[in-house]
């Protein structure tokens, strides 16, 4: 069988302007490909982890049926145990509690629904990237503890409530007894996430502050958990569930409790291996048409090969060890450049400000950072090769069905 | 021993619908290591009888046995083992495969009979040194002279010591220096090795040297002269 990949890949060269053709479009294909790839896995990737840094965390340990139904009624005490377990195992980063309520802002001008988060400030820093959000150009300061009379609200939020920095705003909630509950705050700060739906929603303020006014004591709504990395979630939750064997309570990784965000990314990765699929359907026919022409050209050349002795089936493999040249040809002039690119990028990021509000919206931020994995660069190979090797078929059989007294007769 | 046997083969083609008759009941026995040729005028038959004895195309009727083989009765996997195995072919036209080398391409034949690699190197060298190529081995077809290339051919065609080699016209695009040479190393051939030889040819030189000649003429033989 080696001569016959040698007599492929040197038939490949008889016509080089030709051949060049075709692995320049597989070469395109495939780094078309793995750049998409690159790209919907950078920002999959960053609208996850801004999901995790910005509301969800890695992980929460919160009552049992908190996540359908969000009230001060569901908030709870960690028990020692708990808390013990959030201390000792292994792959937890960090841990900070949280009070959270649907409720009202209101300025001089205007009012929204919100969400009022009730944070420790310094755990907060460690579990979420808020801290980082923080526009200090604007003049104010991250919340300083736990007992603040505070709030943390948005750059959207605050133009839309004609708020700034040090000016005083309502809020206003139902407690724990179902009464209307609220107080004025002043604005302490002002963030920006990468997240618009988020900014848009979501103010803070200190944990105590909000425990009081809600009349919920010392309890809190969740713990969130931060992990080492996200592969380390589904076991640092195993064992959590394991150690706080309490069915009033409920441990919920970030997969749990956004099933969108994963069907989201099902869905993007979906839309890509159909765009995949429309690429290659025409690069099949572009690399079936060469082949066609180059036995169509070879067709007294195969009949001479069958009149020696050469079996049909070693004829259909030539063809089909030509097409695969090609196939690793193109292989080869699109990984390469395509693995340097994608390097480059995923140092440097692409800015994507310019669309700042559909990055927003998304909530993928406005640098991506593309980035591959090894098995992208595999699955690529593969697509590419399976392609090829679809394509190479019919030729191949063509080939492999010349009657070699017709071919010698052919000029 | 018989060679070929050839009992009331018939070859007819349709053209248009109409059936025009090639071969029209030829008998022939061709005995082992003869070096014998077919002549006749353009549409007599002679190619298409070579080609009926190389398996390449299948007789309308009569039988054809080739070695003690019956071709009528084998599969097209089982004619071309029969063609690689034991059968040489000798073209018109050279036809070399243009991307390999004069030695890669005798050494070709030997590769599809699954010899090693050792094996096929040296045997493949030794007939090229044979006929007189012992310089150019590593040339591809198109560095090659009509005549050195017509010389790689019969070295392909002997290489694996086929029972019998059939050339068609095999001096046809030659100048006659070379083809007298080129026959010259053909008999060399089927003197020392016992290689079967028959050509199809309209060259007066193949014939004179010919040691059987049989004349074809509208499908039939017409003479069969032996010069031994």
């Amino acid at each position: 069988m080696k001569i016959f990949f040698l007599i492929g890949w040197r038939n490949l060269w008889r016509n080089k302007r030709r051949s060049l053709v075709v692995i320049s479009s597989i070469a395109l294909g495939i780094f078309a490909m793995m750049f998409s790839m690159a790209l919907m896995n950078g920002l999959n990737n960053q609208m996850v982890e801004n999901t995790i840094s910005t509301s969800l965390g890695h992980i929460a340990v919160q009552r049992a049926g908190f996540q359908d139904d969000m009230k001060l009624q569901n908030s709870f005490s960690p028990s020692e145990t708990a808390l013990q377990s959030l201390e000792q195992t292994p792959g937890i980063l960090a841990y900070a509690p949280r009070i959270q309520l649907e409720g009202m802002i209101r300025s001089s001008e205007a009012s929204r629904g919100v969400l009022i988060i009730g944070i420790d400030p310094e755990k907060e820093k460690s579990v979420s990237g808020i801290a980082e959000y923080l526009l200090p150009d604007q003049g104010g300061t991250f919340l300083l503890n736990r007992g603040d009379r505070e709030l943390l609200i948005s750059k959207t939020l605050a133009e839309k409530l004609d708020l700034m920095v040090g000016d005083k705003a309502v809020i206003l909630f139902q407690d724990v007894d179902r009464e209307i509950s609220g107080a004025a705050l002043n604005v302490r700060g002002l963030y920006q996430s990468p997240i618009d739906s988020f900014d848009k929603y979501v103010i803070y303020t200190g944990l105590d502050t909000l425990a009081k006014m809600a009349g919920i004591g010392n309890r809190i709504s969740r713990i969130v958990v931060r992990t080492e990395n996200r592969d380390a979630v589904d076991p640092v939750a195993a064992h959590l569930r394991a150690a706080v064997p309490d069915p009033g309570i409920e441990i919920l990784t970030w997969k749990d409790m956004a099933p969108n965000l994963l069907s989201a990314v099902a869905l993007f990765d979906a839309m890509m291996y159909i765009f995949f699929a429309i690429i290659f359907t025409t690069v099949v026919f572009s690399i079936a048409n060469v082949l066609i022409m180059a036995v169509m050209e070879r067709f007294h050349e195969i009949g001479v090969m069958k009149s020696i002795g050469t079996r049909p089936v070693w004829i259909g493999a030539m063809v089909v060890f030509e097409a695969v040249n090609l196939a690793l040809a193109g292989l080869i002039a699109g990984v390469v450049p395509g693995l340097l690119l994608v390097g480059a990028l995923s140092v440097t990021g692409i800015d994507f400000s310019f669309y700042m509000e559909s990055v927003r919206v998304w909530g993928t931020g406005a640098v991506v950072y593309p980035s591959i994995k090894p098995m992208d660069v595999w699955v690529s190979a593969l697509i590419v090769m399976g392609t090829t090797l679809t394509a190479a078929v019919y030729p191949a059989v063509k080939a492999a069905r010349i009657k070699p007294l017709e071919a010698l007769h052919f000029i | 021993m018989s060679m070929i046997v050839l009992e009331n083969v018939e070859k007819d083609y349709l053209h248009h619908g109409k059936k025009i008759p090639a071969l029209r009941g030829v008998s022939l026995i061709i005995q082992s290591g003869e070096f014998s040729a077919l002549a006749g005028p353009s549409g007599s038959g002679k190619t298409t009888l070579l080609n009926i004895i190389g398996g390449l195309d299948a007789p309308t009727a009569g039988s054809v046995t080739v070695d003690g083989t019956a071709l009528t009765a084998l599969s097209p996997r089982e004619l071309a083992d029969m063609r690689l195995r034991k059968i040489g072919f000798v073209f018109q036209a050279y036809n070399l495969i243009p991307v390999l080398s004069a030695l890669e391409n005798v050494e070709y034949v030997l590769l599809l009979q699954g010899l090693e690699k050792k094996e096929r190197r040296e045997r493949a060298e030794a007939v090229l040194t044979e006929v007189g190529l012992q310089d150019l081995m590593r040339r591809l077809p198109h560095e090659l002279s009509g005549g050195q290339q017509q010389r790689v051919a019969v070295a392909r065609a002997i290489v694996s010591a086929p029972a019998i080699v059939l050339a068609d016209e095999p001096t046809a695009n030659l100048d006659q220096k070379t083809g007298a040479m080129l026959m010259d190393i053909m008999h060399e051939m089927n003197l020392k090795k016992g290689i079967t030889f028959l050509f199809s040819t309209h060259d007066p030189m193949v014939m004179e040297r010919s040691e059987r000649l049989i004349r074809l003429s509208d499908g039939n033989i017409v003479s069969d002269e032996s010069k031994r």
